[in-house]
């Protein structure tokens, strides 16, 4: 991994079309501002890797599970 | 010209010229591109898709304005852009469901899959600054 070092206010290029400013250093956080094309996601890590790990359960399920809960969600419609 | 993946379901038989696609793939599942959509054998609001990269992949998902009512996500303009439509045309939103050992389910309403019909596409999106969890459980009656 590169590593580099930012003062507030100074930034990075990354290829043709990203720039990373550091904008703010405040009470142990650092504020950073994207600058990148519309098309290109930009997501915190750990919101990321959340929806990544949700995803990945969803994932362990079985026909079983599926027939009982539409049983259970069908009669409780149409209570 | 109908075709057939094994699954950890069994056997299923679909149409190759009618399958859901994601361009992006779902969310740590990058790679896979291409689903079946599965009708629930049972009456309910749940249907499940199966991936036909990967025959250990299958999400049961919903419609979860059939629970949240007021549940509303619009694609941008780069989302119509990736789901090959425009802003006249329908987009759908469908929740990825969790069904955890005490089936006491939650759906994923912090990435919903938006969904066009009209060209068979879907992508899923990470809401930043939500307060939709993606743990939520349906509810109370």
């Amino acid at each position: 991994m590169l590593v580099l070092t930012r003062k507030a206010g100074e930034g990075i290029i990354i290829g043709d079309d990203i720039k990373i400013t550091i904008v703010e250093l405040k009470g142990g956080g650092v504020r950073i501002g994207i600058d990148a094309p519309r098309e290109m996601k930009v997501h915190r890590q750990e919101v990321f890797d959340k929806i990544k790990q949700e995803n990945r359960e969803a994932t362990q399920w079985d026909i079983a599970d599926l027939n009982e809960l539409s049983n259970i969600l069908d009669a409780g419609r149409k209570k | 010209m109908m075709k057939t993946i094994q699954t950890r379901f069994g056997e299923v038989v679909y149409d190759p010229d009618n399958t859901l696609q994601f361009p992006e793939g779902l969310v740590g599942f990058e790679s896979l591109r291409h689903f079946i959509v599965m009708p629930n054998e049972k009456e309910g609001p749940l249907f499940w898709i199966q991936s036909i990269e990967d025959p250990q992949i299958a999400f049961v998902l919903t419609d979860p304005t059939d629970f949240y009512f007021d549940y509303k996500v619009v694609p941008d303009g780069r989302e119509r852009k990736k789901l090959g439509i425009s802003e006249k045309d329908e987009c759908l939103v469908v929740s990825v469901v969790t069904v955890p050992q005490d089936r006491n389910i939650t759906l994923n309403l912090a990435a919903p899959i938006l969904f066009a019909p009209s060209t068979n596409r879907a992508l899923q999106v990470i809401l930043e600054g939500t307060q939709f969890s993606p743990r939520t459980p349906l509810p109370k009656i």
